[in-house]
């Protein structure tokens, strides 16, 4: 089951239902439908790191042996540019015949909530011209976020967050394998940090191993601490503080070094309100500022200005502090 | 070759155009001394601030002690410096009188840099002269009163083609007269702007140097066009000041967004964002739909929109800065580049979205770290690529400490 290759996460992706930790009742229902050499279209529902795609490539495996390479396409909701793209890559993708013995070909959708409304109806039609030759597997975190018609033409499968027991058995399983040394409070702390994201859990298993072979939850936790985006709160802080200078300029620091979009930022800054030191009332009026300029920032054509736009009102909440 | 800013450089008062009045302050001050101990030259770049205090030394045999910012670092520095010149008597002239010069150069950052020049406006024997671009910044305001402000007027014109036509027969070399005309409308009174003009109509010929004004004059425009927006009375004028600008709106639109924090603060300054905002909002629009009617709406709040921002105008010298945010993105791109490409190959090899990849950047160093010839060949990683994850990840241990982790060493 292991893959040649020295990331973990791919080393570690299970290729056959059985490895597969977690998820017992999905894993059953698709292996089934698996054996039957016939699937219908699927939806994979539910958060990261809990074996959608691993799941999706299992199942291709299990369908076209050898040959899955070829009779299998990928795509990234979220990384295509507009619906046409998606389109045009299925339809290229669709046009010839499966190779081997089973008679349609698999595409997986990853993120499909990634799409918007238009480009769903679109997608729609789409299963609809090619369900001869085609079959359709999405992922997505909320099936909320997927329409209705879309739904009914998939066999929904609801993913859940691993449990600490499955995180553990998977740990242990990496650690006797790559020669780690890692205690039960170590595991514990990997836990706390990731939930139940299994795929998190080894990126970060994998990089403390890089540092030494005795995993220990200080190590682990310093790693964390550090290897993470810079913090937003210090552009409210500097805006509060009425320096709008300082803070624009942080701000626009730390979108192009993070490569983050204005819509996460004002996501950030939504959050974040909240846990700030000033006064109820205020944190009201600014969230109430915070969602106008979220709705702007969907009309408008440039995002840094309508932040800026937010900011000027954090400067001028703080001067009433 | 000198630069004819220093080979024609005023060397005494009636080498100085176009600000007797100040002069005639400036040797009043000098000759009451110490009725008032400091003087501020308070005036445009290039009207003669510098000279006028160089020539009042040569005129009375000074010895002229010069500081500017950069020596007002802090008060240990600028005590060693000043404390003795203060406190001494100069050995081969008659006196002395102390030069601050480019007094707005100090920043808030030159801790007690500002306290210590007006506790040695107190204590100084000799005249301190201070030039300065604009004292009328709050943080200047107890200098102020410790200091007699003499202000320099912007030079006429016509005195500009003064100054050009005799540096013109000095050097022997002609020009043509709407040439000259040009250079003086041009600089707008700063007579050292017009010295490096002429230089460079020397250096580039005639013809090249007004292609290249044309050029300037753009940007020139721009600067207008916001003082005017910025500083000018909010009336029916107002939403034409960017008809007769040569340069798109969403150019100015940035220009805008650059300058506004230099002149509003406060409930000014919200208001011109919102104003900014709503452009903003309608500048969308107009991409989306391709309905340009609505451009009447973004010129409209970025004209008076901003405008209306400000109900009490200054008119205080503000150095316009052109937009900066354009090239920073561009430069960041340039420099994100390299870890693009490598998170575009592990999101590919790892099956997820760049997005979701991009998430692991910082821990990517150590996931990536001593990967076999199979993944390097199946990620299609250069060997620059993977010397710059080596590189990230040793700048990462090293910042972090992380080596007291390492069981090896």
């Amino acid at each position: 089951m292991v893959e040649d290759t020295t990331i973990w996460t791919e080393k570690y992706r299970p290729s056959k239902f059985e490895g597969v930790v977690g998820q017992e009742d999905i894993i059953k229902r698709v292996q089934n439908l698996t054996n039957s050499m016939n699937i219908p279209h699927l939806l994979f529902a539910g958060p990261a790191g809990t074996g959608k795609s691993t799941l999706a490539l299992i199942v291709v495996k299990e369908l076209f042996g050898k040959n899955w390479k070829e009779n299998y396409l990928e795509l990234n909701a979220s990384d295509e540019r507009g619906i046409d793209v998606v389109r045009q890559k299925v339809k290229d993708f669709a046009r010839t015949k499966a190779i081997g013995d089973v008679n349609f070909k698999v595409i997986f959708l990853d993120e499909a909530d990634a799409l918007t409304k238009e480009a769903q109806q679109a997608l729609r039609r789409t299963m609809e011209n090619y369900t001869k030759t085609c079959r359709f597997i999405m992922s997505c975190n909320y099936s909320s976020k997927i329409l209705d018609p879309i739904q009914s033409r998939c066999v929904v499968l609801r993913f859940k967050l691993l449990e600490k027991k499955d995180i553990e058995k998977r740990v242990k399983f990496i650690a006797e394998n790559e020669n780690l040394k890692i205690s039960d409070e170590s595991i514990e702390t990997l836990y706390e940090l990731c939930g139940g994201d299994c795929r998190r859990v080894i990126n970060i298993l994998q990089a403390t191993a890089a540092i030494s072979s005795e995993i220990s939850s200080d190590l682990i936790s310093t790693l964390t601490t550090n290897a993470k985006p810079a913090d937003i709160k210090i552009v409210l802080d500097y805006a509060l503080s009425g320096d709008f200078l300082k803070s624009k300029e942080k701000l626009l620091d730390v979108m192009l070094k993070e490569s983050i979009s204005g819509s996460d930022i004002i996501k950030a800054i939504q959050r974040e309100v909240w846990n700030l030191d000033i006064d109820n009332e205020l944190k009201v009026r600014l969230t109430e500022k915070t969602g106008e300029i979220e709705f702007r920032l969907v009309e408008g054509s440039d995002e840094f200005i309508q932040l800026e736009a937010l900011l000027a009102s954090f400067v001028l909440a703080g001067r009433g502090k | 070759m000198l630069p004819f800013i220093e080979k024609y450089r005023a060397k005494n008062f009636d080498e100085i155009k176009g600000q007797d009045a100040a002069i005639l302050n400036l040797r009043n001050f000098f000759d009451n001394f110490p009725k008032k101990k400091a003087l501020i030259l308070n005036g445009p770049a290039g009207t003669g601030k510098t000279s006028m205090v160089f020539a009042l030394a040569k005129e009375n045999n000074l010895e002229l002690f010069e500081l500017n910012a950069s020596d007002l670092r802090n008060k240990s520095s600028l005590d060693e410096v000043l404390k003795p010149a203060t406190a001494q008597k100069s050995l081969f002239s008659e006196g002395k009188i102390i030069l601050m010069d480019e007094a707005d150069g100090i920043t808030t950052s030159d801790r007690g840099g500002l306290p210590l020049l007006i506790s040695l406006i107190e204590e100084t024997s000799f005249p301190i002269i201070i030039t300065a671009n604009d004292i009328w910044k709050k943080k200047f305001s107890s200098l102020r009163k410790k200091c007699q402000i003499v202000d320099l007027k912007f030079l006429r014109d016509g005195e500009i083609i003064d100054i050009i036509k005799n540096v013109l027969e000095k050097e022997e070399k002609k020009l043509r007269g709407d040439t000259i005309f040009m250079i003086a409308k041009k600089v707008r009174g700063d007579v050292r702007a017009a010295l490096n003009d002429l230089q460079s109509v020397f250096n580039l010929g005639e013809e090249d140097y007004i292609s290249d004004i044309s050029e300037r004059e753009k940007k020139e425009s721009i600067f207008d066009s916001l003082k005017k927006i910025f500083q000018g009375e909010t009336n029916r004028e107002t939403i034409r000041i960017f008809d007769s600008l040569d340069m798109t709106l969403d150019e100015t639109l940035l220009w805008l967004e650059e300058n506004i924090p230099l002149e509003y603060q406060g409930n000014a300054l919200t208001s011109a964002f919102e104003a900014l905002s709503k452009a903003d909002i309608f500048k969308g629009r107009i991409y989306r739909q391709q309905y340009w009617r609505f451009l009447v709406y973004e010129n409209f709040f970025l004209s008076a929109g901003i405008s209306s921002a400000k109900k009490l105008k200054s008119s205080r010298f503000v150095p316009y800065k052109r937009p900066t945010r354009i090239l920073k993105i561009w430069m960041a791109n340039m420099r994100n580049a390299k870890m693009k490409s490598i998170i575009e190959k592990y999101a590919r090899l790892c099956h997820m979205s760049k997005k979701k990849a991009m998430k692991d950047k910082y821990l990517l160093p150590f996931i990536l770290d001593n990967l076999d010839k199979d993944t390097i060949k199946k990620m299609d990683l250069d060997e620059k690529e993977i010397e710059y994850i080596n590189k990230k990840k040793v700048d990462f241990i090293i910042l972090n400490n992380l080596n007291r982790f390492r069981l090896d060493n």
